[in-house]
């Protein structure tokens, strides 16, 4: 299941980061698609898409309009009900249909007044519009409801000499399919995890009680003192020990206590015990040197170092005794000598200890 | 811990791409229809209104109301606003606090656009059910309605859309009911105009019909006076449908009181009237004609009950002597 969960995870992010990568090229940095100036050949002083022939939403559009000799322009988008009330029953062309990235059919549409009624830029309907002499434009997003575009020469002017300049896109876009790519990357990095089964172990560290298939496995080191130590599967894979036993311990079955692991015996080398590890891993016990602890990848840990040459090992003492006291002796000019235990033995009658604190410290008595 | 935080900012990703707005081919079937007005355009058109009636009451003017009322509430309106000229009485100013409770806002394929509100006023005690009125997308808002009914009165549900827009109702449509809305505001105008109309008819004897006939006969009752009146119904244009399959009606009815009087009569209206501002030198020896625009909404039940009058308003806006 998490292999097939896995490889869906793989599909999902390729597709998504497909998906994003020809956005952010089809688009482009500034996220939208130019097209134009187009010009449109007609002496009416109107033009407007029909209805239905802008039928997207959510798509961020620039329209620029422009006109010779500074002729006062107006362009807005409305709901197709205003524009078409605005329009009804005047002299205008409409559009009838448009495909990307610029293929239009033109229609006229005969009235008995050659312009709107009033001023355009005094209706509070428009979604987005604007004026101005020789030029106008929008940037706006198409709403999720019927639009039309309204193009419409202010005062005595027409429309002729009439060019349009139309971009379309996303509204960060751009950004949008960088992310769709990255996230495409992540999930297929992820549906590689969860594919190797990693993923989800380390996202549930606790074991399923409801899940019947997952085994614990549970190592016991038990030490010359017969003091039992729980070892990770990590832990016993690099610390050299072997499995001397194995017992399946039945949870979930009739209730009877489960009987303790046999302890393993730890055959150490003679090399581990003579080279102490350059540097000793946390979790030691009771002197049981199973090196570092292992982390969650296994793959990143670095290499390790080159093992330090074995210092000669010192004599042994026969027999190891507490640390030997040490005496202070002060001679007349005040110059403290300090003497070992056997030094005081083999002056033994010579000195005297006079006083004795804490540190152990003895005197001789002058 | 590195894979966890992966998947997080993974998801954090997915869900910020997921709350963009995805750009997508609309589906706009087979009729292009919009609301008649966004919740913000009804609270400006109310601001605007208020506004404008305020100045009109401290200029006692009625002039600037023409850019906010139109048709029979114009009328009725500028007729009191004249009144209160020659009377020299203080405008009545709307300044305490809008409390509009009802807004319907119904889908339109084309103009006129439409709308209701019930405002409540507490000072007078009464709920204001208005209708404002774009008749063309180059128009202002413009009130075309606005009868009044006490806060007591219970207006019947109204009926919504899948998107919760009130539906409208073709006033000569009268499916469901005793009579379409057109017929019951010809019916009310024929039983005002006939004091001896049938009780049985398709008219009810309700509130507004007292009253009305209360005042006919008050004023037929002068002594040297000849007293007519007729009634006209209006062409019906708003009408909303109710949850029970009947609907509400706003009618405008005109009337018009001629009176003819002997030629040792007079007749005098009482300081401070309507009248009495409209025909200052009363009518005497001759005839005058006063007209009044009333205002009545009315419910037309679902089955065969007869429509009856839940609000009205009106006054009188025109006088002549002759």
């Amino acid at each position: 299941m998490r292999r097939i969960s896995g490889w869906a995870l793989v599909v999902l992010g390729v597709l998504s980061a497909l998906l994003g990568l020809a956005l952010a090229v089809a688009l482009g940095p500034d996220s939208r698609r130019t097209t134009g100036p187009h010009e449109i050949d007609t002496r009416t002083s109107v033009l407007v898409t029909g209805p239905r022939v802008i039928r997207w939403a959510d798509v961020q559009v620039d329209v620029l309009v422009e006109v010779p000799v500074k002729k006062p322009i107006f362009v807005g988008l409305g709901h197709t009900v205003d524009v078409e009330d605005l329009v009804d029953d005047v002299d205008h062309v409409e559009v009838t249909r448009f495909r990307t990235p610029w293929n239009v059919s033109l229609s006229e549409r005969e009235g008995e007044r050659p312009t709107v009624q009033g001023a355009p830029t005094a209706l509070d309907w428009w979604i987005a519009d604007s004026a101005g002499l020789g030029g106008a434009s929008i940037s706006t997003t198409l709403p999720d409801e019927p639009v039309s575009l309204a193009v419409v020469s202010i005062g005595s002017s027409n429309l002729s000499g009439l060019e349009v300049t139309l971009a379309y896109g996303v509204k960060g876009g751009f950004a949008k399919g960088i992310g769709l790519l990255l996230l495409g990357v992540g999930l297929v990095l992820g549906g590689r995890l969860v594919v190797r089964g990693a993923l989800l172990r380390d996202v549930e560290p606790g074991p399923d009680p409801g899940a019947p298939s997952d085994e614990e496995i549970t190592y016991v080191f038990v030490d010359d003192d017969g003091v039992e130590h729980h070892l990770t599967e990590a832990e016993v894979a690099e610390g050299g020990f072997d499995v001397v036993d194995e017992m399946q311990i039945d949870e979930a079955g009739d209730g009877s206590a489960p009987e303790p692991v046999r302890p393993t015996d730890p055959e150490p080398g003679p090399e581990h015990e003579q080279e102490p590890e350059p540097e000793p891993g946390p979790g030691l016990e009771d002197g049981l040197d199973v090196g570092p602890e292992a982390g969650p990848d296994p793959q990143s840990e670095p290499e390790p170092e080159p093992e330090p040459e074995p210092e000669p090992e010192p004599e042994p003492e026969p027999e190891p005794e507490p640390e030997p006291a040490l005496y202070v002796w002060v001679d007349d000019d005040g110059v403290e000598h300090e003497l070992t235990e056997a030094d005081l033995a083999e002056l033994e009658g010579e000195y005297e200890i006079v006083d004795e604190d804490d540190t152990g410290d003895k005197g001789p008595q002058g | 811990m590195r894979r966890l935080t992966a998947i997080l900012t993974a998801t954090a990703v997915a869900a910020s791409l997921a709350a963009c707005a995805v750009p997508h081919r609309r589906d706009d079937g087979s009729a292009i229809d919009k609301p008649a007005a966004t919740r913000a355009q009804v609270t400006a058109v109310y601001e605007r209104y208020r506004e404008v009636r305020n100045a009109a009451a401290e200029l006692l003017d009625p002039k600037p109301l023409s850019t906010v009322e139109t048709g029979p509430v114009l009328a009725i309106d500028t007729g009191a606003f004249e009144v209160s000229q020659k009377l020299d009485q203080a405008g009545q100013e709307d300044s305490g606090p809008i409390d509009v409770t009802q807004v319907e806002t119904p889908r339109f394929r084309a103009y006129p656009l439409w709308m209701f509100a019930v405002v409540r006023d507490t000072e007078r005690k009464v709920n204001r059910l208005q209708v404002f009125e774009r008749a063309t997308s180059v128009d202002p808002w413009l009130l075309v309605a606005t009868p009044e009914a006490l806060t007591s009165t219970v207006l019947p549900d109204l009926r919504h859309d899948g998107s919760g827009h009130a539906v409208t109702v073709k006033p000569d449509d009268g499916r469901g009911m005793a009579l379409s809305a057109q017929e019951a505001a010809d019916g009310y105008a024929k039983t005002l105009a006939d004091p001896d109309a049938d009780v049985a008819g398709p008219i009810t004897d309700d509130a507004f019909v007292r009253q009305m006939r209360e005042v006919a006969q008050a004023n037929s009752s002068l002594d040297g006076v000849q007293f007519e009146q007729s009634w006209a119904a209006e062409k019906v244009r708003y009408v909303l449908r109710t949850a029970d399959g009947g609907a509400l009606a706003f009618i405008t009815l005109l009337r018009s009181d001629r009176y003819t009087v002997d030629q040792d009569r007079k007749v005098t209206w009482p300081d401070g009237s309507p009248q009495q501002a409209l025909l200052e030198d009363g009518i005497q020896a001759g005839s005058g004609t006063l007209n009044y625009y009333h205002q009545i909404l009315v419910s037309l039940p679902g089955g065969s009950a007869k429509p009856r009058a839940l609000a009205q308003y009106g006054g009188v806006v025109q006088g002549q002597v002759g």
